[in-house]
């Protein structure tokens, strides 16, 4: 099968859980309405420290979603990825409902920045109260990164390769960038990707607390502000996006409707500083997507940025897009998702390429919130605080990640 | 085991059952007869329920003896030979 020539790349299922939406309808329709979802944290006590908002997925959510599917709760990401893994399934039409399924060759490819986390954390907890005595039989399969993947793939009973790209906040990019090459390459004709991570208990929030990226801003709903010449920080969200990406003549030979395509993909390393971004970096990985896609930076309609609203990343990516694209930044308006549900950190790449491929689907680029005072050092055009049309048919998805990680697609039009 | 006691027993041994799973049940209506493997736990999973025994009756069960149970109430069984 492998080593053939070339094929299309059909996305033929979506699913999606976060701040703003817990099915692709509920997504859709909050971005087009530029509706947030960041607030105060309700799952977690923040009030020893020094920020306590982000965006949490609907309460209701998990315990449903894992009813349906006739399971307990095994770990907050664990189950994110799973309920929302049935979700995508559902919609390509790969299963229908609740088990028992057939088993069938579907690869899952996955990214995840932090992994078990909430696992990992009542670990370390029972281990400090009560040694090795603590730790239960079943911690190694709990704990491991690849619970994710696994548990996907023996839930549903799906029979392809199955593992983790673990690169912080380009995991799911890098994954679905993975997934792209498996399908288009041959390796494989159907691949579940995208990404999921929960990460809000003390010790994981607590981390991330005392970095000092976070935003401080004491109005949850204003807090997220890339590209605004007032941000402060970025602010951290849970979620998963899930996507079914599927050899393009296999999706058209079964009569699946066909969402979107991957049309590119590239990526890089920084090589340089373990937490701060690089222009140079991020361009390579940028001009290796378009390369691979075969377009032109003329091509594309619109950037689907990193855009975390930390001071350093948005005046970097905004340099490397102008680098790249040229005069074409021009009639390229650049998005930043990240102000409706926070920063998903290894599933970032995957809900911001699902809100991509929903507004090709509608033509329509959602808004930018909280963008009041655009930044002047950020030279980019940016989308502004109503819908804008995509002219051009063709997104690029940037996610830059710690360690230096940069992974790029390139989405374009289904049917 | 008189009848109060083994019923007591029977709810103690369902919460633990219910903390181990990996698939959610029906967990009231697990009666002595049922069988331990269609409660979804295998070889491994029953080693958590090991655990979870000892936490809840501060009994440690033989796993050579525990992997040869096929019911609920041979698990019950096993408790009460430890215990007397």
């Amino acid at each position: 099968m492998a080593e053939q020539s070339p094929r299309r790349v059909a996305v033929t299922g979506l699913g999606v859980a976060c701040a703003i939406g817990t099915d692709i309808e509920s997504f859709r329709t909050s971005l087009f309405a530029g509706r947030g979802g960041i607030a105060r944290l309700r799952s977690l006590d923040t009030s020893e420290m020094k920020v306590g908002i982000g965006g949490e997925v609907d309460p209701d959510f998990v315990p449903a979603g894992l009813k349906r599917l006739r399971r307990r709760p095994a770990d907050r990401a664990v189950d994110l990825g799973l309920v929302t893994a049935a979700e995508a399934l559902e919609d390509a039409g790969l299963i229908d409902g609740a088990p028992p399924y057939e088993a069938q060759p579907v690869a899952v490819i996955l990214g995840t920045a932090v992994g078990a986390a909430e696992s990992n954390t009542t670990l370390q907890q029972r281990f400090a109260e009560r040694g090795v005595r603590g730790l239960r039989p079943t911690s190694v399969p709990r704990v491991m990164d690849n619970a994710i993947s696994g548990g996907i793939s023996i839930h549903f009973r799906l029979t392809g390769a199955n593992f983790v790209v673990i690169s912080a906040c380009t995991s799911a990019t890098n994954a679905m960038g993975t997934a792209y090459r498996m399908v288009r390459h041959g390796y494989a004709d159907t691949v579940l990707t995208g990404g999921a991570d929960g990460f809000f208990d003390p010790f994981y929030y607590g981390v991330w607390n005392n970095l000092g990226v976070m935003s401080k801003n004491p109005d949850p709903a204003r807090a997220c502000r890339p590209f605004d010449a007032d941000r402060d920080g970025c602010v951290l969200g849970e979620g998963a996006g899930m996507l079914v990406f599927e050899s393009w003549d296999r999706a058209r030979g079964r009569g699946a409707p066909v969402r979107g395509e991957i049309v590119g993909y590239g990526e890089s390393s920084d090589a340089s500083h373990i937490t701060s971004p690089s222009a140079e970096g991020q361009a390579a990985a940028m001009r290796a997507a378009l390369a691979s896609a075969g377009i032109q930076p003329a091509d594309l309609g619109a950037v689907n940025a990193h855009g975390t609203a930390t001071l350093a990343n948005d005046v970097c990516e905004s340099g490397s897009i102008c680098t790249v694209l040229g005069g074409a930044a021009e009639r390229a308006p650049v998005s930043a998702n990240k102000s409706y549900f926070g920063h998903t950190l290894g599933a970032s790449g995957a809900i911001e390429a699902i809100a991509s491929l929903l507004g090709i689907e509608r033509g329509l680029l959602p808004p930018n919130l909280n963008l009041e005072n655009p930044d002047p050092e950020c030279r980019v055009r940016l989308v502004g605080g109503d819908p804008e049309p995509l002219e051009r048919p063709f997104v690029m998805k940037n996610s830059f990640g710690f360690g230096g990680s940069n992974g790029v697609l390139v989405l374009g039009p289904g049917e | 085991m008189d009848v109060d006691v083994a019923a007591e027993v029977l709810a103690r041994l369902r919460g633990v059952l219910r903390e181990s799973a990996v698939e959610e049940h029906d967990w009231d209506a697990v009666v002595a007869e049922t069988p331990i493997e269609s409660l979804g736990f295998d070889s491994l999973t029953i080693l958590d329920v090991l655990y979870d025994v000892e936490e809840e009756f501060g009994i440690a069960l033989d796993p050579k003896q525990v992997v040869k149970t096929r019911t609920i109430g041979e698990i019950i069984a096993l408790l009460e030979e430890n215990t007397s």
